[in-house]
């Protein structure tokens, strides 16, 4: 919890005003104390000053008594005695008073004058010792000495009854200056306490206010602390610190647990966090990238999209005993103190559905993307090449299946369907990559991928298998996908042109592209053809610049098709060429050119040649003719056979089956043209395919 | 190897552009809308990035980081070297985040995925230099 | 599209029966796609799926492997209605795996258990069966997930 600069404030201001009151409290009673002292000593002072009032008076009294004594002859001795005491308590008393402070000094100055003159007037009295009578029987007078004495004494009464009255007065002054100052320190200390009472409450009134206050602070501290555990509580997003050592503080908050399966998390370091959850290569990165936010050169915006915690797929209990895949996002941001970077903040987001929801949206694009791309695909291909190919990559898969279907239970037995499943794929990703069907090229990409991946294994087992199968579930779905496209692309081209009727070009056609990059697709076709297959062989071509333009489209086609066809059946794998002594690799020779009827094209290749044997074979196979039709047949109407619809020669499931297939279709679209196919050949020599086309603007009754 | 000589008179930010591709480096030099940027040179190669920043002393550089002759990598490490104060931007399409941290461990600066839009481009260097 | 860790779990449950039933874990075999008819053993436990994705998923054993593992369940009725029963329990299991796994996604019904004769089996259109083998000692069972 952190301690508001208010609050300390407020402490601050606590303790100052706790240390003025004691101070108070400690000045005014000493001032106090010693008001009170002084005021003690005044009273004492003040005391004597009264008492030295008494004096002058006692003083004249005693020396008239004395003077009286003497008149009648009584005895002094007594009256002497008390008038030495009385001056002498005087003397004492003066003097004492003399060394006070605050005394008017005039009047003392006065006083201190007048005792003076008084001194020796009354030492002469009290100086006498001796007899004063002298006694005879019958009288008594006064002795010589007491004569002196009498007059000694007469003099000092008069001095005294001239100056009692004055020396009073001056002693008086001295009194009521001595009272006046008494008078006014007892104020003083009334006010002092007035004063010290005030302060005591206005500080104790302080001091209440304050810890009120204080109070109050504090428990705004405790409601902040009491809303930060609540947010911490119920939000959604995993918060901690971390510190220089990358170890979480002591706050974070309860989505962790569910996160992570822990509620340990106070002390423990990003490494430990993480370790069995993320791959070390990532958990690696991941501790280097934090370290970077310590660093100052790195800035924390233009860091982000290299966060390798940014999407992290993890395996978390589901609540029910089972396990499913979350995928968490880790943000981090620095936090600042005065001395640079104090924390990095981690926030962790369980991002699971936004990631499903773009997964969604990416297939759903994706498909979008495929189904484009598919139909952009489809209509540059035609519909009789797309079929060829959708049958053999369905024969493919069956195959791919049938690889699958033979039991395995040790990891050789797995191994070994690997290869086999590789060499499927591989030609089949080729054909629909030739073919611009990208949708397709691509998902069978992905799984040659799964393949590389799992020949990397030690270890493989029928788990291993699981996803494979279910791509090439999805791979299967997609080929239907296509084939139920093309069947309605078909059904759309099928349909008559309105204009002139001159072409059956397809109303979807787009336009297509010329002579020279059709030249290049058939020899980059043948290429792949030859590699694909293992067979050597060149593709040479004439005269395709004069095509004209609305016959490309079905040319490629056709040329395709057939180029297919010679790659496969017809050229001779090489060992086969050398033993029926042919020259070298093989020749496939295309040659278009302009005729007085219209157009020619020859297609001819220096391969193995048809059987009419084998063609009535395949046909009796496939159900196109009994045995005995096909027995009556000749060669000539044998070899008519490869044009018949449904017509293939082989029928295995193997990637080469449908391949045969096609002649029927590209016939179909010559026919369409309003054009004738023919077909010669010589067993072991070659095959020439003959196309005569219609001269445009005067087309042919079909 | 274009380059534009330092004026020096004017507080410009100097920016040296390190990209293999033309098409890249253009890019850059079109997109940045920032009037006292001034681009002094671009590079197709981590060897020439060194050269042209040694003679025309940029305040910025974005860096690609695979490029024949020398990488980024390589080319950020040495160019921290010899002007620790100069800012580096990396603008790479590696999907690599390992390879993307460890170039700024090196000593980048900031880190721009490729394909990026003019916004990002031009928010990341007022990042770097504003 | 059947996902893989839906897959996944119906494949766990059935070789988690064998581990925890006998003892001794079932490995599977090399999974493929279904063509044409399902294959069926002697006999057959099947939970049928509703709700987020839709079809069967059912595994069949010959009585070969249902004897042993009876016996090794230390069981000695070896009836027909002990093998029924047998191959109602590993459904269970499976089911009781995708419940846990998919929670409310999935209506998962009371198994249903076939033996001999060829059951009902009504396939969503558009959904392929995936056999996934499943050997067990010298036996080999299948366990099929339609789903679409």
């Amino acid at each position: 919890m952190l301690l508001s600069g208010v609050d300390r404030n407020r402490r601050l201001l606590t303790a100052a005003a706790g240390i003025v009151l004691a101070a108070v409290m400690g000045l005014v009673l000493i001032a106090g104390f010693r008001l009170a002292t002084q005021i003690r000593a005044n009273v004492g002072t003040l005391q004597q000053a009264s008492e030295l009032e008494a004096y002058p008076s006692a003083i004249s009294e005693q020396l008239t008594a004395l003077r009286q004594r003497l008149d009648t002859l009584e005895y002094t001795g007594h009256v002497h005695g008390e008038l030495a005491s009385s001056v002498r308590g005087f003397n004492r008393d003066f003097t004492a008073l003399e060394h006070q402070k605050g005394i008017d000094p005039t009047a003392m100055r006065a006083a201190v004058a007048l005792w003076t003159n008084y001194t020796p007037v009354l030492a002469k009295v009290l100086s006498y010792h001796g007899e004063p009578y002298s006694d005879t029987a019958t009288n008594s007078s006064l002795s010589r000495s007491g004569r002196v004495f009498y007059a000694h004494v007469r003099r000092a009464e008069l001095f005294a009854q001239a100056n009692a009255a004055a020396l009073h007065r001056e002693l008086a002054v001295v009194s009521a200056s001595l009272q006046a100052r008494t008078a006014a320190a007892a104020s003083r200390l009334r006010w002092l306490l007035s004063g010290g009472v005030l302060a005591v409450l206005l500080l104790g009134l302080a001091a209440a206010y304050l810890q009120v206050a204080r109070g109050r602070g504090e428990r705004a501290a405790r409601d902040a602390q009491d809303q930060t555990r609540d947010i911490l509580a119920t939000v959604r997003e995993g918060f901690f610190l971390l510190d220089a050592d990358y170890r979480i503080g002591a706050v974070w908050s309860q989505a962790l647990t569910t996160m992570f399966g822990r509620g340990d998390f106070a002390g423990l370091t990003f490494e430990e966090l993480l370790r069995d959850k993320v791959p070390t290569e990532t958990l690696n990165t991941a501790m280097k990238f934090i370290k970077l936010l310590w660093g100052e050169r790195a800035h924390e915006n233009l860091m982000k999209s290299i966060n390798p915690l940014g999407q992290l797929e993890v395996t978390m209990d589901n609540g029910r005993g089972g396990k499913e895949t979350r995928y968490l996002q880790f943000d981090f941001h620095r936090v600042m103190g005065p001395k640079g970077v104090k924390h990095v903040l981690c926030a962790v987001g369980d991002i699971t559905s936004s990631v499903m929801l773009t997964r969604e949206l990416h297939e759903a694009q994706e498909n979008a993307h495929s189904q484009i791309d598919m139909m952009v695909g489809m209509l540059h291909s035609d519909p009789l090449q797309l079929g060829s190919f959708l049958d053999s990559a369905s024969a493919g898969l069956k195959h791919v299946n049938a690889i699958l279907k033979e039991p395995a239970r040790t990891h050789a037995e797995f191994s070994k369907k690997l290869s086999g499943l590789a060499r499927e794929l591989h030609s089949m990703k080729g054909e629909a990559a030739a073919l611009n069907l990208m949708s397709i090229a691509q998902r069978v990409h992905h799984l040659e991928d799964m393949l590389a991946e799992l020949k990397a294994r030690s270890e493989l087992t029928g788990n291993d298998f699981l996803p494979l199968v279910l791509k090439l579930d999805e791979l299967l779905a997609h080929l239907r996908g296509v084939r139920e496209m093309t069947l309605k692309l078909s059904s759309l081209r099928e349909q008559p042109s309105p204009a002139d009727g001159t072409l059956s070009t397809p109303a979807l056609r787009v336009p297509t592209a010329g002579p020279e990059e059709l030249a290049s697709t058939l020899q980059s076709l043948a290429h792949k053809l030859a590699e694909d297959h293992g067979k050597d062989f060149k593709l040479a071509l004439s005269g395709l610049a004069q095509c004209p333009p609305a016959y490309l489209g079905m040319l490629k086609d056709c040329l395709i098709q057939m180029l297919r066809n010679a790659a496969v059946h017809g050229i001779e794998a090489n060992e086969v060429r050398r033993a029926g002594a042919k020259s070298g690799g093989g020749q496939v020779r295309v040659d278009f050119r302009r005729v007085e009827s219209g157009y020619e094209l020859t297609f001819e290749d220096d391969g193995a040649g048809l059987s009419p044997e084998a063609l009535k074979e395949a046909a009796v196979r496939k159900k196109l003719l009994s045995e005995e039709q096909a027995a009556q047949l000749d060669n000539r109407a044998a070899l008519a056979l490869i044009f018949k619809p449904g017509f293939s020669t082989r029928n295995e499931v193997s990637m080469d089956a449908g391949r045969g297939a096609g002649m029927d279709v590209v016939a179909k679209a010559v026919y369409g043209l309003g054009g004738r196919i023919g077909v010669s050949t010589n067993p072991g020599r070659y095959t020439r395919f003959k196309i005569a086309l219609p001269a445009l603007g005067e087309t042919a009754v079909a | 190897m274009d380059t534009v000589q330092d004026t020096g008179a004017r507080r410009t930010v100097k920016l040296l552009i390190v990209d293999d591709s033309n098409i890249v480096r253009r890019r850059i030099e079109r997109s940045q809308q920032f009037d006292d940027l001034q681009v002094v040179g671009t590079a197709a190669n981590g060897l020439e990035a060194l050269e042209l920043a040694r003679r025309t002393n940029p305040d910025l550089v974005t860096m690609d980081l695979t490029m024949p002759q020398m990488d980024g990598i390589e080319c950020i490490t040495q160019l921290v070297q010899m002007k620790p104060e100069v800012r580096i931007l990396v603008i790479s399409a590696l999907a690599d985040k390992a390879t993307a941290v460890e170039a700024m461990e090196r000593g980048a600066n900031g880190f721009l995925n490729k394909p990026f839009t003019d916004r990002q481009l031009n928010e990341a260097i007022a990042e770097l230099m504003y | 599209m059947l996902r893989e860790e839906e897959l996944k779990t119906f494949v766990d449950g059935t070789t988690r029966y064998f581990e925890v039933a006998a003892q001794q874990p079932a490995s599977i075999g090399s999974p493929y796609l279904l063509e044409g008819e399902p294959a069926m053993h002697d006999y057959t436990g099947m939970i049928s799926v509703s709700g987020k994705r839709e079809g069967v998923v059912y595994f069949t054993a010959p009585r070969a492997m249902l004897t042993v593992l009876l016996m090794k369940m230390q069981e000695s009725d070896f009836s027909h209605e002990s093998m029924r029963d047998l191959v109602g329990e590993v459904a269970n299991t499976i089911s009781g795996n995708a419940r846990r796994d998919f929670g409310h996604d999935f209506v998962i019904s009371v198994p249903s258990v076939f033996a001999g004769e060829k059951p009902q089996i009504s396939q969503p259109t558009g959904a392929r069966a995936f056999v996934i083998p499943i050997h067990w000692r010298s036996h080999s069972a299948k366990l099929v997930v339609s789903l679409t």
